[in-house]
């Protein structure tokens, strides 16, 4: 079993580091990943786009044209691409961002306003967290459990960022399951 | 067993080179290979070596040149653009029998070209990495944890030989977080420094000198010795990668990441029952040529060249070795635009069906 | 009375610059501090490219050939991974102030405790006597036949004023050896640049104003008088920074 995901928003919306964090945990439950990040020539502000390649076997390529789930966290994302989720596949969309009425049928949708959950979690740069957790929740590509150990492997010297981060994650678990 | 870790490919390189006994690094800033300079400069004075940042891929080349001539194992890195700055430094670490390695993580090219992944540097790495007719061994790993393997081993051959290697890879690789599994540091005692490196003088009773200028007819000489150390890398030491050519009517050479996305292509259409395979030369130079040269053309209807640049730079060697048997065909992208799976899919099934690539 | 020996790192043999050369007498300065200071196992001559580069035949103690103008680059690699080496750079003209620049320079921002000896004759010797960063105003060179023109060819770099502005160098002088009191002020000089390293303290830059008898197409003798009346009133002999000095 071998499922792609692209990530892609603007620069500073923790593009970057939900795929990794999604490959890490991939990894910790035994499974094979590849995070490809696509670099741009801005520091800052410039879109951000990432790959990340999940299989039980050992990856072969990494660079697949069309992904199974496509998280985007703004328009200009979802417009470059919509278009390179496979039918059938998962678009994952900021609504706060993104319109609500997506131009293909042949996906499924999950529009969550990451935005705003992050604000009510108190913490807006928990937004990237938040997906993961939908994405958890809708697809179950890793449990619960082992996203909780990669976040303490990454914030676990930082107790309270720890604690906001794995509230994000449980939120966005629980509006995932909805979609599952 | 090693130890595990899920690393971007640059970083996997900086810590293998550390680990196969790299102490000294001189380099200068250019995407896509930052990662290993600033990784080294922390990594290596934490195991007694020393790091600088140049003032150009000039400078660092020659620091390089510096080091090595101690008996040091040192390493520089960069991309297209820098290594043609390089070009100098490599040309004369050939010439005064240096050991070093040379990493190139290449982008778009011509020019500035592109910052963006691309296999653009073949020509440059296999033919002339700089003036005056010299080789390297050129090393072209697929995956991280290929990279690892090869920087691990670099030096022992560059030391062997007395002469540079270069590890071509490309900006994918360099940006690709995989999981490696590193192998123990190798342990190095001054002791086993090169009797040739002009580290001690005291004890030695010659002179300890080490020049890249010679005249006639002592350079002729060394320029013949060159020769029957290509001639022997050619025999000893090619690595390559064949897959399912045994029975294969059409068969793919690619090598690096293109590698990859072409073996993904070669196992969905074996899949499918079409009778295809791969071959991956692992070095570029020595080519792996009886790997294309003694496949049974009676079978082979044709060769197909995956690159990731346009035009495709390997053909000329593939068709060295097909010599007219079938008709050799590429695909490529090129420019910082990447491989794709269903591009190379694509590309291949139009040239089963007839087509052109 | 000081028995007078040929200095031990000179190669046993006649040195094959030109005759009247002022490269030969550096060369000799240099061997003979070496002695002075007993390092003579643990000198490393960096050999740069021009006319120096000869010394891979008249030098006799370890050195390394590097390529035009990286002296400073190359030994910056030696010293950083050997750095109980006496380590120097002789380099010309060309080699330092046009095609090295950036390394000298940047060697010397750096601090790198090494020494670099700058020979100073204002032309390409090896190559037949072509312009130099540091010819002079109206000097003829088989590039400027008809004598250095400022409007098009800038003027002649001041290297010693150059590095005495950078922070980090510790001794910046120059010699002029056209007199005794010029060569023993340059042996001095070496001497102390050398002292500075092996002291561990930094970067030391010494210049010698040197003559080329062939291309300025002068006896070695009347090479004298021009560099009194040319070369001096514009390259001034000097101590440019002396941090051991300074910090006083």
């Amino acid at each position: 079993m071998k499922t792609s995901f692209v990530f892609s928003g603007a620069g500073g919306q923790g593009i970057m580091s939900a795929g990794i964090t999604l490959a890490q945990t991939a990894i910790d439950v035994g499974k094979h990943a590849t995070y490809l990040p696509e670099y741009g020539p801005e520091q800052r502000g410039g879109s951000a786009k990432c790959t990340v390649v999940v299989s039980d076997e050992p990856i072969v390529s990494p660079l697949p044209r069309q992904c199974d789930n496509l998280i985007v966290m703004n328009e200009q994302a979802y417009e470059k691409f919509i278009w390179d989720l496979k039918p059938d596949g998962i678009l994952l969309a900021n609504a706060n961002r993104v319109k609500e009425a997506p131009d293909r049928d042949d996906v499924k949708v999950i529009l969550v306003p990451v935005d705003d959950v992050a604000l009510e979690l108190g913490n807006p740069k928990t937004a990237n967290i938040i997906l993961l957790g939908v994405l958890t929740g809708a697809t179950g590509i890793v449990t619960r459990e082992i996203f909780v150990q990669s976040l303490t492997e990454k914030f676990g010297k930082k107790p309270d960022v720890l604690e906001m981060n794995v509230r994000a994650l449980d939120k966005g678990i629980e509006i995932g399951q909805q979609y599952k | 067993m090693g130890e595990k870790r899920f690393m971007k490919g640059n970083e996997a390189i900086a810590e293998a080179a550390v680990r196969g006994g790299c102490r000294f690094f001189a380099g200068y800033p250019i995407t896509p290979q930052n990662e290993i300079p600033e990784y080294l400069s922390w990594r290596l004075p934490e195991v007694g070596g020393a790091y600088v940042q140049g003032e150009s891929e000039v400078a660092s080349v020659n620091m390089v040149y510096g080091a090595s001539a101690m008996g040091v194992r040192a390493m520089t890195s960069s991309s297209g653009p820098g290594i043609s700055l390089k070009a100098e430094g490599i040309s004369y670490l050939a010439a005064a029998a240096l050991p070093a390695v040379i990493v190139n993580i290449s982008r778009g090219g011509p020019g500035l070209g592109s910052i963006q992944p691309a296999q653009s540097d073949y020509l440059q790495a296999t033919k002339a990495l700089g003036h005056g007719g010299f080789h390297c061994m050129v090393f072209a790993p697929a995956s991280a944890q290929e990279a690892v393997d090869v920087l691990y081993d670099a030096w022992d051959y560059a030391e062997r030989d007395r002469n540079p290697v270069l590890v071509l890879m490309d900006g994918c690789l360099g940006n690709i977080m995989e999981e490696v599994e590193l192998p123990p540091m190798k342990e190095l005692h001054d002791e086993d420094l090169p009797e040739w490196s002009l580290t001690r003088r005291n004890g030695r009773d010659w002179q300890g000198n080490i020049t890249p200028i010679y005249t006639e007819p002592i350079l002729e000489g060394l320029n013949a010795m060159a020769g029957e150390m290509y001639k022997g890398w050619e025999e000893d030491d090619v690595k390559v990668e064949t897959f399912m050519t045994e029975d294969a009517e059409y068969v793919v050479v690619a090598y690096g990441i293109a590698a990859r996305v072409a073996k993904e292509a070669v196992l969905t259409l074996r899949a499918e029952g079409v009778k295809i395979g791969l071959i991956r030369p692992i070095t570029l130079f020595p080519y792996p040529k009886a790997a294309i040269r003694d496949l049974d053309y009676t079978q082979v209807k044709g060769i197909i060249d995956i690159e990731m640049t346009v035009p495709a730079q390997m053909r000329e060697d593939i068709e060295l070795q097909v010599m007219g048997r079938c008709p050799v065909y590429e695909y490529g992208r090129s420019g910082g635009c990447l491989l794709d799976d269903d591009g190379v899919l694509e590309a291949i099934r139009e040239v089963l069906e007839g087509g052109e690539a | 009375m000081a028995e007078y020996k040929r200095a031990s790192l000179l190669a046993d043999s006649p040195s094959g610059y030109c005759p009247g050369c002022m490269h030969s007498l550096a060369t000799k300065l240099i061997a003979e501090v070496i002695d002075e200071l007993g390092q003579q196992d643990n000198s490393l001559n960096v050999i740069s490219v021009g006319c120096s580069a000869l010394n891979i035949l008249y030098w006799g103690g370890d050195f390394l050939s590097v390529a035009h103008g990286r002296a400073p680059a190359a030994a910056t690699g030696i010293k950083r991974v050997n750095p109980e080496r006496l380590v120097f750079a002789y380099q010309g003209d060309g080699d330092l102030a046009a095609i090295g620049l950036a390394e000298i320079m940047s060697a010397a921002n750096r601090g790198e405790n090494f020494t670099v000896i700058f020979a100073n004759n204002q032309t390409y010797g090896m190559t037949g006597g072509q312009m130099a960063p540091t010819t002079l105003i109206g000097q003829k060179t088989t590039t400027t036949v008809y004598g250095r023109d400022p409007a098009t060819t800038g003027y002649p770099l001041k290297m010693c004023e150059l590095i005495s502005t950078l922070e980090a160098p510790r001794f910046v002088a120059r010699y002029a050896l056209n007199s005794p009191k010029g060569v023993n002020d340059a042996r001095k000089g070496i001497k102390k640049a050398f002292q500075i390293q092996l002291a561990g303290k930094g970067f030391t830059f010494v210049e010698l104003l040197t003559n080329c008898p062939t291309n300025w197409k002068l006896s070695p003798l009347d090479t004298l008088d021009y560099m009194n009346t040319n070369t001096i009133p514009y390259f001034k002999p000097g101590v440019y920074k002396d941090t051991e000095v300074d910090a006083k």
